[in-house]
């Protein structure tokens, strides 16, 4: 009898990493779907090529750095689809490619790959992108026409022609904005199920929803042309960045207070530059700036040990 | 705390039942302190009870013979946590009739140091699984005014305990009254988890209707792990912290074991010191799982020669102890101690045969901890070799319960890189 030996636990969860990035995938479905509603064929490449830019890119590296593929374990896709989401619909497809090579080399694996990065790797390929690319990352399509019209964003609209989008059409998203972005209603149906299946904590979420109600609350009622609660969490990356960006395991916080604060903070500032940045948006740059932060924000909410 | 899968059933259904092995291996080490000093020879003729290895230091237990026959050997042998440490073997008569103890009443006279004494002379020892000598713990330098009766049972597949609740009930209330007399404290709690409630409606039942000469209340837990933790139980039922290093009497609570208070009725009211428990026998490679009353150094290996177990696949894995905490055996020629709560078989399909993969900082170690430890930065420093740090980070703290290892999605062996640190600060300090 060859008996196994090794140390405790002997039971684990039957989950693995590669569980978890599947979900995120999943729990990405309704927004993507919606964007397929929305902008049709476009979506379909847009989501195409990313996925593949990211997924190439990964196998190119770890083969030249001689490590195992890791193409199931689903990270890669997940940072594909995540990109594409948060790019302008018309985006011409070799761009967008550009950008997943950017966020998984430079995003990634230039920090040591999975688990080792610090910024978040999608918001750093589209802030390549935005860097090179200026005009094309700021052209928005009206949904269904898919007309090469360059169109304003609700936040564009409200920031530089405080004219306001209606809230029903942002909430359900047909609207001109990133591809993923611009329906609350399927980021919210993905964002409860990756937290009601524990895949994400609800934390980071919870405080950047509140970060941007409380500085948003208080704006409005200084003057109601700063735009309402609701106004700000509907409109732009908001539910995208607090469900999906904020979440991420690798470039969050590990503790839970620091998960809360990471997240409030992050609101706060998409605020701030929303109101005062001269950018309409700011959720990409909140978030990675306060990724920053991450391992001052865990080192500064280190749990209290029981009994100390 | 932790939801894990209890794997319960059927081994809860099984009632107890009695085996003397052949031969038993005692080891004279089988609690926390000093091993006990041999008072046998080779050749001697023992009876059943009798004093094998004495008291050998401030903090030690006493060992008795679990069987009446004949010391064979005093020999090194193999040890579940210690690998190898010495254990007398004794080969047991056959024929002669065993001696047996009657229950006695319970002199009112007894005073708190005599009662005390008992305990030390029986030998008992936490039986929950830390295997500190009790009677240690029953004189405090502290005054106790809440005793916790620990029926928690936290660990998956373990029923001995459960088993020990309903088919020993008035036997371990009795117990829980010597304790009370012992401690002369003012509030007793009988900790059970949610998920054993004909041992919650049986206890409730007995102490309502029969006078055991205390107050006692039956303290119903959430059903997840690690409930039964020590500090965990006494936070969670008095809120008192124990503070990092210190001991329960420092809060005034005292802790005992469901099979350790069995032990003390069985002492005082018998006579009998501790030579046998209940140990649960599970896991899908056995043919029936059952809960043995077992001598103290039966072999696991007897149990299968005698057909008492019998296998229905070659297990992989065989586990002494929960599968949270449990220690993995290579062969199955290991003693039943008197800590030793089950044993587990496990198939390939049972056990998680998944490759380390790279922390993803996802925090759920964090999150599960019950301790409020930062596990993955334990792995971090100890990959890092940076083993100063480790202590800023109170890995000492950690009571390797394996929550931290049971949630990662990357599969760390997250206990394995904290035994390297406690072991590295040890060699260092």
């Amino acid at each position: 009898m060859r008996l196994l030996v090794e140390i405790s636990p002997h039971q684990k969860a039957r989950y693995d990493t590669k569980y978890i990035m599947w979900q995120v995938v999943i729990a990405l479905l309704p927004p993507s779907f919606a964007a397929i509603i929305f902008f049709k064929l476009l979506a379909v490449k847009l989501i195409a090529v990313c996925v593949l830019g990211t997924n190439l890119t990964e196998a190119a590296v770890l083969f030249f750095r001689r490590r195992p593929q890791r193409f199931w374990d689903g990270s890669a896709t997940v940072t594909g689809l995540l990109l594409a989401l948060i790019l302008p619909p018309a985006l011409p497809l070799s761009v967008a490619f550009l950008g997943s090579v950017v966020a998984i080399l430079v995003g990634k694996q230039l920090f040591g790959g999975l688990g080792q990065n610090i910024f978040n790797p999608a918001l750093v390929g589209r802030a390549f992108l935005i860097a090179s690319f200026p005009t094309l990352l700021t052209s928005w399509t009206e949904p269904y026409t898919l007309d090469a019209v360059t169109s304003a964003s609700p936040l564009a609209l409200w920031k530089f022609n405080h004219v306001f989008t209606k809230l029903p059409h942002l909430f359900l998203g047909d609207i001109p904005g990133s591809l993923g972005e611009t329906s609350a209603l399927a980021l919210i149906i993905g964002g409860l199920y990756l937290i009601g299946r524990k895949i994400a904590d609800w934390r980071a979420p919870l405080g950047m929803l509140i970060g941007v109600s409380v500085l948003a609350g208080i704006l409005s009622i200084l003057n109601p042309q700063n735009g309402s609660i609701l106004f700000h969490l509907f409109a732009g990356g908001i539910m995208l960045g607090a469900f999906f960006m904020v979440t991420d395991p690798v470039t969050s916080p590990a503790t839970r207070k620091g998960r809360f604060i990471f997240g409030f903070l992050i609101g706060v500032m998409v605020m701030v530059i929303r109101k005062w940045g001269g950018l309409p948006e700011g959720v990409m740059y909140s978030i990675l700036f306060m990724n920053a932060f991450v391992p001052l924000i865990n080192r500064l909410t280190k749990e209290k040990a029981f009994g100390r | 705390m932790l939801e894990v899968a209890a794997y319960k059933y059927p081994q809860a259904e099984q009632r107890i039942e009695a085996y003397a092995a052949d031969k038993v291996f005692i080891p004279l080490s089988q609690h926390i302190g000093a091993p006990a000093k041999a008072v046998v020879k080779k050749g001697d003729a023992l009876k059943l009870g009798q004093l094998i290895g004495q008291v050998s230091a401030k903090v030690s237990a006493a060992v008795h013979s679990s069987r009446e026959g004949k010391v064979e050997d005093i020999k090194i042998f193999n040890h579940p946590t210690l690998a190898k440490a010495p254990a007398v073997v004794i080969r047991s008569t056959e024929l002669k009739e065993e001696k047996t103890w009657e229950v006695r009443d319970l002199k009112e006279n007894l005073e708190r140091d005599s009662l005390v004494n008992i305990v030390k002379e029986s030998g008992i020892v936490g039986m929950g699984g830390a295997g500190f000598p009790t009677h240690i713990k029953l004189l405090p330098p502290k005054n106790i005014d809440v005793l916790i009766i620990n029926g928690a049972e936290c660990e998956p597949y373990l029923s001995c305990d459960y088993r020990l609740m309903l088919e020993y009930t008035e036997e371990l209330l009795r117990g829980v009254g010597v304790l009370v007399k012992i401690l002369s404290c003012r509030k007793v709690f009988i900790a059970i988890e949610d998920n054993k409630k004909e041992a919650i409606r049986k206890i409730n039942n007995k102490i309502n209707t029969k006078d055991f000469g205390f107050r006692a209340k039956v303290k119903i837990l959430k059903s997840s792990y690690p409930q039964g933790a020590e500090k965990q139980l006494i936070y969670n039922i008095t809120k008192r912290i124990v503070p990092a290093g210190g001991l329960p009497f420092s809060v005034g609570v005292l802790v005992q074991n469901v099979a350790t208070t069995f032990a003390i009725y069985e002492a005082t009211y018998l006579g009998k010191p501790l030579f046998e428990r209940i140990v649960t026998f599970a896991g899908s490679c056995l043919k029936e799982p059952k809960n043995l009353r077992l001598r103290v150094g039966t072999l696991i290996s007897e149990l299968f020669e005698k057909g008492i177990l019998q296998f229905r696949k070659q297990p992989r894995k065989v586990i002494m102890g929960g599968p949270m905490m449990g220690v993995s055996l290579d062969c199955l020629d290991y003693p039943i101690l008197k800590t030793t709560s089950g044993v587990l078989f496990m198939d390939e399909v049972d056990i998680d045969q998944r490759p380390e993969d790279v922390c993803i900082r996802c925090g759920r170690c964090v999150d599960n901890c019950p301790m409020n430890l930062m596990p993955l930065e334990f792995v971090r420093l100890v990959k890092k070799e940076r083993w100063k740090d480790l202590d800023r980070f109170y890995v000492s703290d950690c009571i390797e319960c394996g929550n931290c290892a049971y949630v990662c999605p990357a599969k760390i062996p997250l206990v394995n890189y904290i035994k390297i640190a406690k072991a590295k600060l040890k060699s260092l300090a």
